[in-house]
């Protein structure tokens, strides 16, 4: 259990960060079962009422990609290729199963290569559609309630609404705690770090959800003691992206001269910033919320009205956080492959610029060796809003 | 009062750059980025300084700017060669909405406003194609000079196409050329003509405003220029010495610094007036 006092916080995550993984290899030598899954797409309620602890699988930017070539092509996201090299040199092999939601290209068409590469007892594909209306609704719960009765099956239980109810309230306290955490970036200088949240949030979608709760809140209580002494730095930016499950990239910005204080990533804002509701069939506000909520360039959602208006109900999350935490520019920081938010770069820059905030565009390639790469691209930028 | 003086050194990927500048430019040496940095920098600074006939106490703040501006021990602020070359440009080419600079290893497009700010910026430092590097290689197969390859291509009456966008194969494909019977000016011709498609496609995603102004060692080279304006569909405009635009924007930037800081009345903390002799290899 993380425990409550100086070093369960910061420094705990940090451990948890370093060692990525370690609370659930512990736990599984305990008896517990853990289940691997990736992307926030994947509904953790469900895997946490069946009896599992949940496991995000992350990839590593310091690892060199040796093993993946021979199995996935280089065509596929260069994050989806880190997370399944780790995976084929053992750094999960205590998994009991992996849980795989349709979110991408490069995630579902490489389902089968999980499956049978890696040949976990337990594998699952969540067939999740792109589209937010009605009928993709439907479809999802449809899908939503096979999942629940295969990964009952190989739990030897059924899922029961109330075991569902009662991990829907675990995730939202989670949730709610995080938002907690993000008010303090608000302030100027923000009290906390970009690259401690980013630690902080990749250390709590390692350990079981009660345990990360606890975690974030010590550091919410720890930080709340740093009191306004923080260097003021020029510029707070916003960094958009996909799944950015390393800090360095988040401290390389801020090596050089800028706060973090906001982010539309994962993990991150997108994922901790809703809810699910309180529904008389649970899965009906699961679907709802990982269908309809969860802003990814992955989700389409169809045009209504103007061009303006079209943006604003695709990307007026960001257009909240910008406001929200004063952000003077936005750094959007595309992975080289990823097709769905890459589609979205144009649209994306016209909706932010045309708030007058100005915004970086950086493709990079999920490695150490390219991300030092972007330091001038980024000290330029900095140079940019602090000449204007 | 004494009357100030500022430094700009450019450390480029492939060559190093100083300038000395009061209301004027006082002295400008150019010389090759060799892999130790520092040394170049002392070596270089020390040329300029006799040739400006100034104590290196009397200057007033230096600015390190480019690919090796880390490694400029005496440099009172590091600036990145985006803003220098900016600030460069709209003090030499005032009309100028766009910078295209074509480096030895990387090629940048700036876009600025009509105060010469910059507005937004793309860069290619991943691939040699578009940069410098690409004509030097196929210069080397082709067992000219770099230099010569601009007059060589204006002899050209038509150009070949080059089908390679990597630079180790196009230097290939070129040699090949040559073994056909291909006459030199075409193949350089073509050459220039690829190198330009990589870059104007590269500048496009900034909406290209005129006027454009070229810098760079590339900007050197009157054939590439040529293919670039034919891209461009107008005529660009380009400095006096394409090679010093950024130390010349990093010493003005110097300047604006300074004048800055007096009219707030903040100290400014600059490093020791010392041409130290460091290398960048520990034994």
């Amino acid at each position: 259990m993380v425990e409550k006092g100086a070093g369960k916080g910061l420094a705990a995550a940090e451990r948890y960060y370093q060692d990525y993984g370690c609370r659930a290899g512990e736990l599984k030598r305990q008896g517990k079962r853990i289940m691997g899954y990736l992307c926030a797409f994947t509904p953790v309620e469900i895997i946490a009422a069946a009896g599992f602890m949940p496991l995000r699988i992350k990839g590593d930017v310091n690892e060199p990609i040796t093993k993946a070539d021979a199995e996935m092509e280089t065509i596929v996201c260069p994050l989806v290729r880190s997370c399944f090299d780790v995976s084929l040199k053992g750094k999960y092999e205590f998994l009991d199963g992996i849980v795989i939601p349709h979110a991408c290209d490069s995630i579902t068409r490489t389902y089968d290569i999980w499956k049978y590469t890696l040949n976990f007892p337990y594998s699952h594909l969540i067939n999740m559609p792109h589209a937010t209306d009605k009928p993709s609704l439907d479809f999802y719960k449809a899908e939503l309630n096979t999942f629940r009765r295969s990964l009952g099956r190989f739990a030897g239980r059924e899922i029961s609404d109330q075991s569902l109810t009662q991990a829907i309230r675990l995730h939202n306290q989670n949730r709610a705690k995080v938002r907690e955490l993000y008010e303090l970036r608000k302030m100027n200088p923000p009290l906390i770090s970009g690259a401690e949240v980013t630690r902080l949030l990749v250390a709590a979608v390692s350990i079981p959800v009660t345990e990360a709760t606890e975690l974030i809140n010590n550091v919410v209580e720890e930080v709340k003691q740093r009191g306004k002494v923080r260097a003021a730095k020029p510029a707070r930016l916003m960094v958009v992206g996909g799944q950015v499950d390393n800090i360095d990239f988040i401290e390389l910005i801020e090596d050089s001269g800028a706060w973090v204080v906001a982010d539309d990533l994962c993990p991150g804002a997108r994922e901790f910033f809703s809810d699910v509701a309180d529904t008389p069939d649970p899965v009906d506000g699961i679907a709802e919320r990982y269908l309809r909520k969860i802003c990814c360039s992955r989700t389409f959602r169809e045009r209504r009205g103007s061009y303006h208006e079209y943006l604003e109900q695709r990307f007026g999350h960001i257009g909240r956080s910008i406001r929200d935490f004063k952000v003077d520019g936005v750094v959007l920081y595309i992975y080289k492959y990823c097709d769905p938010y890459g589609f979205d770069v144009p649209a994306m820059k016209s909706y932010i610029e045309s708030k007058g905030i100005p915004v970086l565009y950086l493709e990079d390639e999920y490695s150490m060796s390219t991300i030092g790469r972007l330091r001038t691209r980024i000290q330029a930028f900095l140079e940019l809003l602090g000449s204007k | 009062m004494k009357s100030q003086y500022f430094a700009g050194v450019d450390i480029g990927s492939t060559m190093t750059k100083v300038v000395i500048m009061n209301r004027a430019m006082l002295a400008s040496v150019i010389g090759p980025t060799g892999p130790e940095h520092r040394k170049l920098a002392n070596r270089v600074m020390e040329e300029a300084l006799a040739q400006a006939s100034l104590p290196f106490d009397d200057i007033t703040y230096v600015v390190a700017t480019g690919y090796g501006r880390i490694n400029v021990p005496f440099a009172d602020k590091q600036i990145t060669e985006i803003s220098c070359h900016a600030r460069g440009v709209s003090y030499l080419l005032p009309r100028a909405r766009t910078v295209i600079d074509i480096g030895g290893q990387d090629c940048k497009a700036i876009k600025l406003n009509d105060n010469g700010r910059v507005v937004e910026f793309v860069m290619n430092d991943k691939c040699a194609a578009g940069t410098g590097r690409f004509l030097e290689v196929a210069a080397e197969g082709l067992g000219i000079k770099l230099e010569d390859m601009g007059r060589l291509s204006l002899e050209a009456k038509s150009k070949v196409e080059i089908g390679s966008t990597c630079t180790v194969f196009a230097a290939q494909e070129v040699v090949a050329k040559l073994s056909e019977g291909v006459p030199l000016p075409e193949i350089i011709a073509g050459l220039h003509e690829a190198i330009a498609a990589r870059i104007h496609s590269m500048v496009g995603r900034l909406k290209i405003e005129r006027e454009v102004a070229l810098t760079g060692g590339g900007a050197k080279n009157i054939g590439l220029v040529k293919a670039l304006e034919a891209k461009l569909g107008f005529p660009v405009l380009l400095p006096p010495e394409p090679l010093l635009t950024g130390a010349i924007g990093a010493a003005l930037l110097g300047k604006d610094i300074v004048k800055q800081a007096a009219a707030s009345g903040t100290p400014l903390p600059r490093s020791e007036r010392r041409l130290q002799e460091v290398t960048l290899f520990t034994r």
